[in-house]
């Protein structure tokens, strides 16, 4: 089975290592993390099961291990443990474009690129964007985000907040944010994580993350169903589910990372006709059926269904 | 107990000493310079072997290659395919290609020379081709049924038939930074950058640059050294493994290697503390032919690739500015841990932004730690603005220009990377000297061909290959840039107390040269025929009796 990966960047100090050391020490899940920087994780000694050269296991099943100048190198030995990890994070260095090592990973067999996650400082961002060396480090950064989460918000103002949001869309008007939960960073993994025809969002529950559940209409229409979900708030962060398309009700997988929808074909006529959504607190629990009556001017689904087929 | 004596005579011995520039006699014992001067500096020493076969010749300190790599011994395993014309270890002259026919094949002979497993090639240089760029159905001209990787010159740019791409995946996922695409979105099987090109190495085929070094390596580095003159080489990226350190001791502990070492621990393959530490445990290890002080870090990329650290008004072609390798904001800290250390700190800066990310944070560091006569180097160094050498004078910082760059890419500069104007003042030796900063220059080897002299050449004229002078202000005298090949380099590496002069005390390193490098235009300083190195006193032809 494909191993999702998360790639997980920002500047120095935006909180990477603390978000790490947060996920690996409280995953529901055997999560394999590759560091920057093996010496700064500060696993708790309490946690630790077996240490080897440039690898810590932990009594709950995660895996840490330092990320060598090879990207590839580091998944492969992940990825060869027995058991494997159901889950890779990586850690970008702090200058790099977090989006190029997903690329990087999308390329390695057995796994598959989940989200690229990435941190900002809500009270240092616009400073640092500001800096004559960084600004455009940064804008790299945030241009290619799947999300953008907001850290140290228990100490910044809102003032502080409202400045790091508003410089984040400057840089890129749709970009998506969410303060980064209290307990750490296992946000959607349990989505990311789910297996192809069973959502666990269970595992979402708990790290400040909503989730909503929405059954399309029978036939969607493929152009309909891509700008209904253009016209999602910036409040869904995650989306994923199965709906039947076009004329010949095809089965499709739909995800939707960010601003980023992919559509496939999918083989198993098993797969569940739901749309399970991640959002932040904001995200309205019926956001899709809510949109979708707007969008109709109050009836679901007679704009965005699909013609009927055709009688043989 | 002293050994014996033995005198060489010259024509003219150039000291490089300025209170005794010129001799014609030097006297050598127990491997080190005993006496310098004339028949009469001589006459007191006491029974020598007078050794005249040098009398038609000319000597000068033996040359000192402050920027190089030790795979470049290496890379003449794989056919060559570079633009200009280079001179492998074994003496033969390989005729530059100048289009991609010629390169095809080459590629083809090497590939009916070995007819199995991946085929590398490198020094790749099409920019003076003109018309379309190479591409994989090129390639695939010389093998589809496996690999054919073909290096580019700067070492940023990979060519790759159908068979590596797919090997590599990139016909599967394709919408990657740093694959070039045609007109009509296809992968054309050139990758840049070095996200992918680690990619191909580890998946696909390890290339010419990457190959692990080995005793061949040096082994044939030593023969490309003594061809050119030089006696003393670094190699400035080394992940000084056990490994390494031992083809390093094993090498320098022949009588018949003749170059001394100076390799630098690059912090890419240690966090500080371990890096520290592992230098600190080399350091006692040292030898005279085997130097551990340097270490290397890498601020930012290359200015051809796009991915150096350039201020106002970024790149001329309008790209994107490039890439920090370090963090600015981390920078302070590395370099206050070797710094404190005690460690010779080399930084690769090409850019001026990165250039000058390393000069505040040194200012910083050097404050607070002062540490006299430190002899950290700004390497590359290609393109502050006089103000910004007045800072690295003003902190005692050394410069090792790349002076080989406005030959091989100075019209490249002028067209994408900088425009006329900056151009002009890039690897600005003329600049450095003028400020009294302690100057070495150099090839990057094998990015450019090891050959000192060229290099002078190159600070001397700054002619690109095209013949246009770029920086008329910039060019430095022909006894100021021997000097960068010599004592200045010795220098940088703070080695000047043992090598980079003639002067009683000192190794008796020497290049033998044909003609005397003062005499003659300085247009024709590249073309001084290397006759042989003296090293410790012994001989070495430049051209191994056939």
């Amino acid at each position: 089975m494909s191993i999702p990966v998360t790639v997980l960047g920002g500047f120095l100090g935006a909180g990477k290592t603390t978000a790490l050391n947060a996920l690996l020490s409280r995953a529901e899940q055997r999560v394999g993390v590759l560091v920057n920087d093996f010496g700064v994780v500060n696993i708790d000694a309490a946690l630790i099961a077996a240490r080897q050269s440039g690898m810590v296991a932990l009594s709950n099943g995660c895996v840490c291990c330092a990320l060598g100048p090879d990207l590839g190198e580091g998944i492969a030995r992940l990825a060869a443990l027995e058991p494997p990890p159901e889950h890779v994070v990586i850690e970008a260095s702090g200058v790099s474009d977090p989006w190029r090592i997903g690329q990087l990973a999308r390329l390695e067999t057995g796994v598959h690129l989940d989200a690229v996650l990435v941190l900002a400082d809500a009270q240092r961002f616009p400073a640092l964007l500001a800096d004559r060396w960084l600004t455009d480090t940064l804008q790299r950064q945030v241009a290619r985000a799947d999300l953008v989460l907001l850290t140290h918000t228990d100490l910044a103002t809102a003032a502080e907040i409202a400045a790091t949001r508003a410089a984040l869309r400057r840089l890129r008007a749709d970009v998506a944010t969410a303060a980064m939960p209290v307990d750490g960073v296992p946000l959607l993994l349990g989505m990311a994580h789910a297996a192809p025809v069973r959502f666990r969002a269970e595992a979402v529950s708990g790290h400040g993350f909503r989730q909503s559940v929405w059954s399309p209409p029978a036939t969607l229409d493929r152009a309909a169903l891509l700008a209904l979900l253009d016209a999602l708030p910036d409040s869904v962060l995650r989306l994923k589910g199965f709906c039947r398309l076009g004329p010949q009700r095809a089965l499709h997988l739909v995800q939707r990372a960010g601003r980023r929808t992919t559509l496939e074909p999918w083989p198993d006529p098993a797969a569940p006709e739901t749309f399970v959504l991640i959002g932040t607190p904001d995200m309205p629990s019926d956001v899709l059926a809510r949109l979708c009556r707007e969008r109709n001017g109050g009836s679901q689904g007679s704009d965005i269904a699909a013609s009927k087929p055709a009688e043989p | 107990m002293s050994g014996a004596i033995h005198v060489f005579t010259a024509r003219r011995v150039l000291t490089m000493n300025p209170a005794l520039p010129d001799a014609t006699h030097v006297a050598v014992r127990d491997g080190r310079i005993l006496a310098v001067g004339g028949a009469a500096e001589m006459a007191d020493l006491g029974p020598v072997a007078l050794d005249d076969r040098f009398a038609a010749k000319v000597i000068m300190p033996g040359l000192v290659e402050g920027h190089s790599h030790l795979h470049a011994g290496a890379a003449w395993r794989d056919p060559y395919l570079g633009f200009f014309d280079r001179t492998d270890p074994g003496g033969k002259r390989w005729s530059g290609l100048k289009d991609i026919d010629t390169v095809v094949a080459r590629l083809q002979q090497a590939a009916a020379a070995k007819p199995t497993g991946s085929l590398t090639a490198w020094g790749f240089d099409p920019i003076y081709f003109g018309g379309r760029r190479m591409d994989s159905r090129d390639l695939d001209r010389v093998a589809t049924d496996r690999p054919v990787v073909v290096t580019h010159a700067s070492g940023h740019i990979m060519n790759l038939n159908s068979t590596a791409m797919a090997i590599a995946g990139f016909d599967r996922v394709n919408d990657l930074d740093g694959l070039v695409r045609d007109d009509a979105g296809q992968p054309t099987g050139e990758v840049q950058g070095p996200e992918l090109m680690g990619r191909v190495r580890r998946v696909v085929t390890p290339d010419t640059l990457s190959r692990a070094l080995d005793a061949d390596s040096l082994h044939s580095f030593g023969k490309l050294a003594c061809q050119v003159g030089v006696t003393t080489a670094t190699d400035l990226v080394s992940d000084m493994s056990d490994d390494t350190v031992a083809i390093y001791r094993a090498a320098t502990a022949d009588p018949a290697f003749p170059v001394r070492l100076v390799p630098a621990l690059s912090t890419r393959y240690f966090n500080p503390a371990d890096g520290v530490a592992r230098l600190n445990v080399l350091r006692p290890t040292s030898t005279d032919k085997l130097h551990f002080k340097l270490v290397k870090l890498h601020v930012d990329g290359s200015i051809q690739g796009f991915t150096a650290r350039l201020r106002w008004p970024g790149y001329h072609n309008g790209a994107p500015n490039g890439l920090w390798y370090i963090a600015p904001s981390e920078l302070a800290g590395m370099l206050e841990a070797w710094h404190r250390a005690g460690a010779v700190i080399h930084m690769h800066t090409n850019g001026d932004q990165a250039t000058e990310a390393a000069v505040e944070a040194l200012e910083r560091v050097i404050t607070a730690h002062p540490r006299p006569d430190h002899r950290h180097t700004l390497q590359h160094c290609q393109m502050p603005d006089p103000a910004l050498f007045r800072r690295i004078k003003a902190l005692g910082l050394c410069c090792n220009l790349f002076a080989n760059h406005i030959y091989y890419w100075g019209e490249e500069h002028v067209a994408q990377t900088m425009g006329l104007s900056r151009a002009q003042r890039m690897d600005a030796c003329g600049t450095a000297l003028r400020l009294g900063i302690p100057l070495a220059i150099h090839s990057d080897a094998p990015i450019t061909p090891l050959a000192p002299l060229f290099t002078a050449w190159c600070a001397a004229m700054r002619l690109t290959a095209k013949g246009r002078v770029l920086g008329e202000g910039e060019r430095i005298s022909v006894p100021d840039a021997l000097r960068a090949i010599t004592l200045g380099a010795a220098y940088t590496l703070k080695l000047d107390h043992l090598i980079g002069s003639i002067e009683v005390g000192k190794l008796a390193d020497f290049a033998v040269l044909d003609d005397d490098p003062l005499a003659i235009e300085p247009v024709r300083l590249k073309d001084v025929g290397v006759h042989a190195t003296v090293l410790g006193g012994s001989v070495f032809p430049a051209s191994p009796p056939a």
